[in-house]
């Protein structure tokens, strides 16, 4: 238990540095550690498929990707205009708001009943494969409608068309 | 679930037939395979369908009826798309592929019986739409809409992901059968964690249809967007939106309605005002059009709120009606666009005496939209607040009807432009395909306000 | 059933690939042979012109397609982990299952070469 109080804390400390880093790049470094963090946290969890998907797909490829994106851009000087006082105000209010409801459901909960899973190695790649092809194969295959769906859109977005509109 | 394989298919094979240059197919087929899913939707009609696939999916009346009026709009929008994608690009086929991959999402969406369809379903809709807002490329808009719609739409994913997990926290199933139970099976003492869930759950789903205080990306996308593609955005997607959440809260919440009621009573009151009395104020025709598509949310949103028996039945007409509506108003727009660059009220004025059918097909377009009797517009009107009256919500009737009437101003401002202001136009060409569906919408618009008793008895 | 003791080695690994390369970062430190340097030196050698503006300029979207595509068939391959650990007991079912969702995504990349979207001109 100690080791999750660690591990959150110190997912914690670094989402919140994603956010109050000036520079972006320092920003997607300190994303990768979140993420790295999330791992360790599926692991704890007994989630090892999660762990690895978290692994290979986020802090992998999507990090290299939002790398990407900060390139295309020119982010050399800090031209990110400041949000007005207002707008942070509402922001923090809204989403204190949420925060709250949350902690209080959370705190009724751990009164009443923790419910338990009733299998705790779902998360292992072997039962949750016997659960992707029976139960949830439906979801799986149109999920490659889904990634279809997305490599045509970014083939269409980003490669030089001929006629310009 | 073989409508979703034929639309799925057919997505496919669109994007290949243009690949190897067969341009002229692509319109056809497209449309006469949405002709071959429709029938296999219709087929299953009354066939007291069981859920499929363990239960992810359940193609019962709801779905059929839903379904069908969404492929039915599809190919509406498509007929209106010739000659139109090859004005912006080269990749014709490609923005077929992607509607058509949108549509197979929707179908998902109408026929889900568990939430982890539900997902799939608006995530295969929603990607495909963030791409369809952003073609044109090279114009400013355009890209905006994209980005708004693509940055507002993953949070509200967000939103409704967070919400789907900390119900299946409570009831441990993804399953709308299973979820029902638990709801039922414990009159008291539900996790307060599932209360959470809903409200989240309600939170992403008004994002999608964008009802109120969660429309603010509306306007800019349906503005931005190619014309075709809002029409596609605020009709078919709108329905879906619409059945998704029905579908949602009529299996699974409805004994809960005591909690989400007065949500829902408050997103939907404001929505109306918000978006009538913006429309009010508008002088671009697709921009008023954006505002009034908030405020048909709100009307429909009424049937949720007032969740009983008719409310099916309610929202699919009003759905229908808007629908066609719909899908006339954006068809002349597009005309007038074409003719005279820009899409302000003034570029109406004189179009009853350059083209008399083009200017009659709107005017009954927009009397439909504003509700007056003998179109289908009162019926779907006169469902949505009759189900409303049935749980004795008068005041809520009383609001909404203040509301119709703030409506009539604006949607008379074009009829007005149309037939009273004077303007020396020639006439404009219309190409065949659009006398066909602004005949079609007008002769459905009209049948449905005169003799409702087709579609009213469905469920 | 495997507990998070299980994960040791792999921490160890983890350890040992961090440790590699601090200990020869460090030994180079310590033991490679150590100049006097003025700042001139330790500038960019552009062939003795002055440096003009910043190295970080936007690259081009090919790198991006590129990406991106590579990030959707990442996920695809992802599926794949699940279904290789179950391959015998899945039998034929899971191959034809397995081969829709591949077929699919095939599709797509037939579909990728032929519109040309690799290629870098």
């Amino acid at each position: 238990m100690s080791l999750f109080y660690v591990v959150a804390f110190l997912s914690i400390i670094f989402a919140l540095l994603v956010i109050f880093t000036k520079n972006p790049v320092h920003s997607v470094l300190y994303l990768i550690a979140t993420f790295f963090t999330f791992t360790i946290h599926y692991i704890i969890l007994n989630a090892q498929f999660l762990a690895v998907v978290n692994f290979i797909v986020y802090m992998g490829a999507i990090m290299v990707l939002f790398l990407f994106v900060l390139m295309l851009m020119n982010l050399n000087t800090d031209t990110e205009p400041m949000k007005s006082t207002l707008l942070k105000v509402v922001g923090a209010i809204a989403g204190g708001c949420l925060l709250v409801t949350l902690v209080g459901s959370m705190k009724t909960l751990s009164s009443a009943s923790t419910t338990a899973m009733d299998n705790t190695g779902i998360g292992l790649v072997e039962n949750l494969g016997k659960v992707l092809f029976s139960d949830f194969l439906l979801p799986f295959e149109l999920s490659s409608i889904l990634l279809l769906a997305a490599m045509v859109g970014a083939v269409l977005l980003a490669k030089k068309d001929n006629k310009t509109a | 679930m073989s409508t979703l394989i034929v639309i799925s298919i057919l997505a496919i094979v669109v994007l290949y037939l243009g690949l190897f240059k067969a341009k002229q197919a692509l319109l056809p087929i497209s449309v006469l395979g949405l002709v071959a899913a429709l029938a296999l939707a219709i087929m299953e009609w009354n066939s007291n369908a069981a859920p499929i696939f363990s239960g992810m999916m359940h193609f019962d009346n709801f779905a059929v009826a839903f379904s069908s009026i969404c492929i039915i709009t599809t190919i509406l929008v498509f007929l209106l798309s010739k000659n139109y994608f090859e004005k912006i690009s080269d990749n014709v086929a490609e923005y077929y592929t992607l509607i058509l991959f949108a549509l197979s999402g929707i179908i998902v969406m109408v026929s889900y019986h568990n939430l982890s369809m539900l997902f799939v379903g608006l995530e295969i809709m929603s990607v495909s739409l963030y791409i369809l807002a952003g073609i044109k490329r090279k114009d400013f808009a355009s890209n905006e809409a994209a980005l708004k719609y693509f940055l507002m739409g993953a949070f509200s994913t967000g939103f409704l992901l967070f919400g789907i997990a900390l119900i299946y926290g409570a009831s441990k199933s993804f399953d709308l059968a299973v979820i029902a139970q638990y709801v039922i099976d414990r009159p008291t003492g539900i996790d307060p964690i599932f209360y959470v869930g809903l409200v989240l759950m309600i939170v992403g789903l008004c994002f999608k249809v964008g009802a109120a205080p969660f429309h603010f990306w509306t306007p800019d996308v349906y503005e931005g967007a190619p014309t075709l593609i809002t029409a596609f955005m605020s009709t078919v997607v709108k329905i879906a939106g619409f059945a998704a959440f029905l579908r949602l809260f009529s299996i699974c919440f409805a004994p809960l309605q005591d909690f989400w009621m007065p949500t829902l009573l408050v997103i939907t009151i404001l929505t109306l005002f918000v978006g009538n009395i913006t429309a009010l104020y508008q002088t671009n025709f697709k921009r008023m059009l954006a505002f009034s598509s908030i405020s048909h949310a709100g009307y429909m949103l009424f049937a949720i709120v007032a969740l009983g028996a008719a409310s099916t039945n309610a929202i699919f007409i009003y759905a229908a009606a808007y629908a066609v509506s719909s899908i006339t108003a954006f068809a002349v727009l597009m005309l007038v666009k074409a003719k005279t660059g820009s899409e302000n009220f003034e570029d109406f004025n004189g179009l009853a005496k350059s083209n008399p059918f083009l200017a009659f097909a709107l005017t009954v377009a927009m009397l439909s939209f504003a509700g007056i009797p003998l179109t289908a517009g009162f019926i779907g009107k006169f469902f949505v607040f009759n189900a409303a009256l049935a749980q004795y919500h008068t005041w809520l009737v009383a609001i909404a009807v203040v509301n119709a009437i703030i409506g009539v101003f604006y949607y008379f401002k074009v009829i007005v432009a149309m037939y009273f202001k004077d303007n020396q136009t020639k006439q404009i060409a219309t190409p065949a395909y659009f006398n066909f569906v602004l005949g079609v919408s007008l002769i459905i618009t009209l049948v449905l306000g005169i003799y409702p008793s087709f579609i009213t008895n469905l469920f | 059933m495997s507990a998070p003791v299980d994960y040791l080695p792999i921490i160890m690994q983890l350890l040992v690939a961090l440790g590699f390369v601090a200990l020869t970062m460090g030994i180079t430190h310590l033991i490679g042979p150590k100049r006097k340097t003025t700042d001139v030196k330790l500038t960019a050698f552009e062939s003795g012109i002055e440096v003009i503006g910043n190295a970080r300029q936007p690259f081009s979207i090919k790198y991006f397609v590129v990406a991106i595509l590579f990030v959707l068939f990442d996920v695809e391959v992802i599926f794949m982990y699940p279904w290789a650990v179950n391959f015998r007991e899945f039998g034929l079912n899971g191959l034809i299952e397995m081969f829709i969702f591949m077929g699919t995504l095939l599709l797509g990349f037939i579909y990728v070469i032929k519109k040309k979207a690799l290629e870098w001109d």
